[in-house]
């Protein structure tokens, strides 16, 4: 029910248009590099598929990241702006359904993202490499791996836009925190946990080091652990109001 | 109305924004990797490059890359949304004043805002580099001259970006597609760069500026010369072209 709704808020505001058009740009990059440095790149060893994702997999995960950015301030923006979230507060509807429902169409839109990213780097990987075996399980754990390790971003963005009246302030969070994970070392573990840090962490890398285990159960748990921040900051803003 | 006292209202209306929060940490949370890992400076890695310089540029690198396009597209976000809440812009465009001036009047506050940004990052990069020089036990600073004349490079080079961002602003009014767009042209930034046709992308001049200024202070990184003339063109035109679309077109949605 409350997905309906939200659904029907996005219609006209240019939400998914918007993901496709950040799917197809990131999907795009893979192609770009390779039109560019085909010789260098088809020169290598190793696998087709890990080859292209430590190239482009940077570059495409911090276009998702602020995409998802974007997405998540727009749809509090949506609220805010002509007070709609208190006439929706006046309704028989709970607000924490308003906030698991714009989530879940948050993460529909990312995995759109990631679904097209996935495919472009396949494509690419048939094209340029036409004599590798094509394991299509392996690009389903990729892609799977890929979008569990952005959910803690995607919340913890909902998070802080459902929290600040003025689409600006929750932009420039966002794009704070993004701008901090970036220049912060890579090679940390303990660094690359964190919400901004983690989608760009790599499948492959991350099955090299025995870490996958760990990158899915920690970023499942960052996961609840701010779905659950959302629910008692809701209570508390409630008593406040 | 008078330029001046238009300006004037419009700093006003963002007074209470708390944009001035957010042009300031970035700047502070830029310096703090560096402060913390001040010793790296001295790990050069075979490049020639003084460990002073070093810091200086790597410390603006993430910066000039990122966060002033990013700044630039929050502040548009914030000069065009404040006026959105109970139709502040409608009676706007009611007083007599042309729409173009108001137009100009708001680009020249996105103007301001990165102003205030750039002092704010010498200031910032002037203390750090005075701790650094504490705790390292060697001279961290460099002559503030080059490092005004540097960052004001960067500043003036950041002015097509902020004209091409303030037009998709204007032209664009879901905010989500303007915002889009802004942030997702940072990222190519850094393949465009290496590319020859740099000097027709507005939101890679910054980061060409400060290469330049990298090649200048270590041999063989980047071009040392400045290549001025496609780009100084390019540049001025792109500048003209969104800032005429702009003003042209500006109000004219809830005009209709």
């Amino acid at each position: 029910m409350s997905l309906f709704i939200e659904s029907k808020k996005l219609r006209r505001t240019g939400y998914i248009p918007a993901f496709l058009a950040g799917g197809f740009l990131a999907a795009a990059f893979p192609a770009a590099y390779m039109a560019v440095k085909a010789e260098e790149m088809t020169s290598l060893s190793g696998k087709p598929m890990d080859l292209l994702m430590s190239a482009n997999w940077q570059m495409m995960a911090m276009l998702n990241i602020l995409i998802s950015i974007c997405g998540a301030c727009m749809m509090y923006h949506t609220e805010y702006a002509d007070n709609g979230i208190q006439k929706m507060s006046v309704l028989p509807v709970r607000q924490e359904s308003l906030f698991f429902g714009k989530f879940v169409i948050a993460f529909l839109g990312l995995s759109a993202m990631v679904i097209m990213e996935m495919a472009a780097l396949a494509g690419c990987a048939k094209y340029w490499f036409p004599d590798d075996v094509f394991s299509f399980t392996e690009i389903l754990k990729t892609a799977g791996f890929q979008m569990v390790v952005a959910l803690p971003t995607v919340m913890i963005m909902l998070v802080i836009a459902s929290a600040c009246k003025n689409m600006w302030v929750s932009l420039g969070i966002g794009v704070i925190c993004v701008f901090t994970f970036s220049i912060l070392p890579q090679d940390n573990t303990v660094l690359s946990l964190f919400p901004f840090a983690s989608p760009y962490q790599m499948f492959s890398e991350a099955t090299e080091n025995g870490r996958t285990v760990l990158f899915l159960a920690v970023c499942g748990i960052e996961t609840v652990a701010f779905g659950i921040g959302e629910v008692i900051y809701l209570k508390v803003r409630r008593c406040f109001e | 109305m008078s330029f001046l006292s238009l300006m004037g209202v419009e700093f006003k209306k963002i007074r209470r924004s708390k944009i001035f929060w957010i042009l300031l940490i970035p700047v502070i949370m830029m310096w703090v990797p560096s402060i913390i890992n001040a010793d790296m400076n001295f790990d050069l890695r075979g490049i020639p490059i003084t460990p002073e310089n070093n810091f200086f540029i790597q410390g603006f690198m993430g910066m000039v890359w990122f966060m002033i396009p990013a700044s630039l597209v929050i502040c548009t976000v914030l000069i065009s949304q404040t006026e959105r809440s109970n139709r502040g812009i409608l009676k706007m465009l009611s007083l007599p004043i042309p729409a173009a001036k108001l137009c100009f009047a708001k680009f020249t506050v996105l103007l301001m805002l990165a102003a205030a940004q750039m002092v704010m990052s010498i200031g910032a990069y002037s203390i750090c580099a005075a701790i650094v020089t504490r705790m390292q036990d060697y001279n961290f600073i460099l002559e503030p001259l080059y490092v005004c004349k540097t960052v004001c490079g960067i500043y003036a080079a950041a002015i097509p970006m902020a004209a091409v961002y303030w037009a998709i602003s204007v032209l664009i009014r879901s905010p989500i597609f303007s915002v889009g767009v802004g942030l997702a042209s940072i990222v190519p930034s850094v393949l465009m760069i290496n590319t020859k046709i740099w000097f027709a992308y507005p939101m890679s001049y910054p980061f060409y500026l400060l290469m330049v200024a990298y090649g200048r202070a270590a041999q063989g990184v980047y071009e040392t010369q400045i290549a001025w003339l496609p780009w100084l063109l390019a540049a001025v035109g792109i500048t003209i072209l969104a800032l005429a679309v702009s003003c042209a077109r500006y109000g004219a949605v809830e005009r209709r």
